[in-house]
């Protein structure tokens, strides 16, 4: 299995000194840092926007507003989870300002993704694309940050600026409708608890 | 009792996505641990959970090259290019104006870009006849092609999904960008024997995906196979105006 996109502590530190650098308008540092987070967040926002040149856009207005700034990064977060956060906003904003967002926002309704051939991983992650999209652009976006880039439960709150109660809601119901949509990841006889939803679920879904 | 087990079980299962992927603090994964020990649908449950992060975590089948973007993006910081609308009063540092800005840069930057650039004219000139006698421009970053690659624009709209589903049905993948002006490098994901060509000529291969490429409506165009493609190419590149 791959590893999520954790960093270990030798790679915060590191992400620290590079802001440190850019605030003192460092260009290498703020081209390290951009290479750093390119792969990623190319990866993540195309998922999210399925446009290349929106992704891009999405990328370059996130680091515009890094290297502009970078002298109010604190530390009080990491920084991947503060540069995420702006990424977040701004892919929102993106979203909503396209003609896509009201068909994606319509598209909530289940349309069963089913296959008599085995899944292979490839399969799987195909199939499990289409099912992405059917999902609320916010559930989605949980769900990008949890299982790709692997960040914890409180930093994607912090990301998405919302409870952490909200956040686990969220992914309740994106797995919830992942099972539905994919049977062959649901497994057979498998089902979410009864009510762990409702009891999880103090705040109405954005 | 019931309940209160009723109530760890649910707890556990909206914790299952961070035990998966590895963040769950210490203090709750000791207790969805004990849990996954006498629950056999959260066990069931955390494999799903985890092939879904492998799934999601797979290498990516498109690379993406970070170079034009931060390029086209140090031109915004810079000024050459216009900022987005909702960034229309640029700063260069906390509440620096653009122009202050500029002044603030270290002043050996503007000596080094000079530098830079007298070393390339000085590169350019002696090549600069030759170039003159092409007949065609190509939009790609050198004159030359690339072997086995052919550049091609897709629709800018066109969804990563069925990019992706063209490709694999022509037998093809990305090998490099897209670069600034969105032009991907294409290449068969098998060489053929047959795909093989003397140097300097097109193989059978790259001009079937060529021209299967060029059929498709949501490809702009495809350029240049190699320097024999020339005539060919002038005439089938463009398949149609972006």
């Amino acid at each position: 299995m791959v590893e999520p996109t954790y960093r270990g502590s030798a790679s915060v530190a590191r992400e620290v000194d590079l802001m440190a650098r850019i605030a003192n308008g460092d260009r290498k540092a703020f081209e390290e840092l951009y290479n750093l987070y390119h792969r990623r967040m190319a990866r993540f926002l195309t998922r999210l926007t399925h446009r290349y040149d929106l992704a891009e856009e999405v990328i370059n207005d996130t680091f515009w507003v890094v290297w502009r700034k970078a002298r109010d990064f604190r530390g009080d977060s990491q920084p991947s989870t503060w540069i995420l956060g702006i990424a977040y906003r701004k892919a929102r904003n993106a979203l909503r300002s396209s003609a896509r967002l009201g068909q994606q926002n319509l598209e909530v309704e289940s349309l069963a993704l089913t296959s008599e051939e085995p899944f292979h991983t490839e399969e799987l992650r195909d199939w499990l694309e289409q099912a992405l999209e059917q999902l609320p652009v916010e559930q989605r976006m949980a769900v990008e940050l949890c299982y790709e880039l692997g960040y914890s439960c409180e930093e994607i709150a912090r990301i998405m600026s919302c409870p952490v109660n909200t956040v686990k809601t969220r992914l309740f119901h994106a797995r919830a409708k992942l099972q539905k949509l994919l049977p062959q990841l649901a497994g057979a006889g498998a089902s979410a608890p009864r009510g762990a939803g409702r009891q999880a679920a103090p705040e109405r879904q954005s | 009792m019931m309940a209160s087990r009723a109530c760890r079980h649910e707890e556990c299962w909206l914790l299952l996505p961070w035990l998966a992927n590895g963040r769950l603090p210490q203090a709750e994964r000791a207790g969805v641990e004990e849990h996954l020990r006498e629950c056999a649908a959260c066990t069931q449950e955390l494999a799903r959970q985890r092939l879904l992060c492998q799934v999601l975590t797979e290498p990516e089948r498109v690379s993406y090259a970070p170079g034009p973007s931060f390029r086209k993006l140090m031109d915004r910081i810079d000024g050459r290019t216009p900022a987005s609308p909702q960034d229309l009063r640029p700063v260069g540092h906390r509440g620096v104006p653009a122009a202050r800005a500029a002044a603030w840069r270290p002043p050996g930057l503007a000596w080094a870009a000079s530098f830079v650039l007298a070393v390339g004219l000085a590169a350019f000139a002696p090549t600069a006849y030759r170039w003159s006698q092409w007949r065609y421009t190509t939009h790609t970053t050198s004159a030359h092609a690339t072997p086995g690659v052919l550049h091609v624009a897709f629709e800018r709209s066109l969804p990563v999904g069925e990019l992706e589903e063209m490709l694999r049905s022509a037998g093809a993948r990305v090998v490099e960008g897209p670069g600034t002006s969105g032009i991907f490098g294409i290449a068969p994901v098998t060489t053929t024997a047959r795909g093989s060509a003397p140097s300097g000529e097109v193989s059978p291969q790259m001009r079937a995906l060529a021209a299967r490429l060029r059929a498709d409506a949501r490809v702009l165009w495809v350029e240049p196979l190699t320097g024999t493609d020339g005539a060919e190419g002038a005439q089938g590149r463009r398949t149609r105006e972006p």
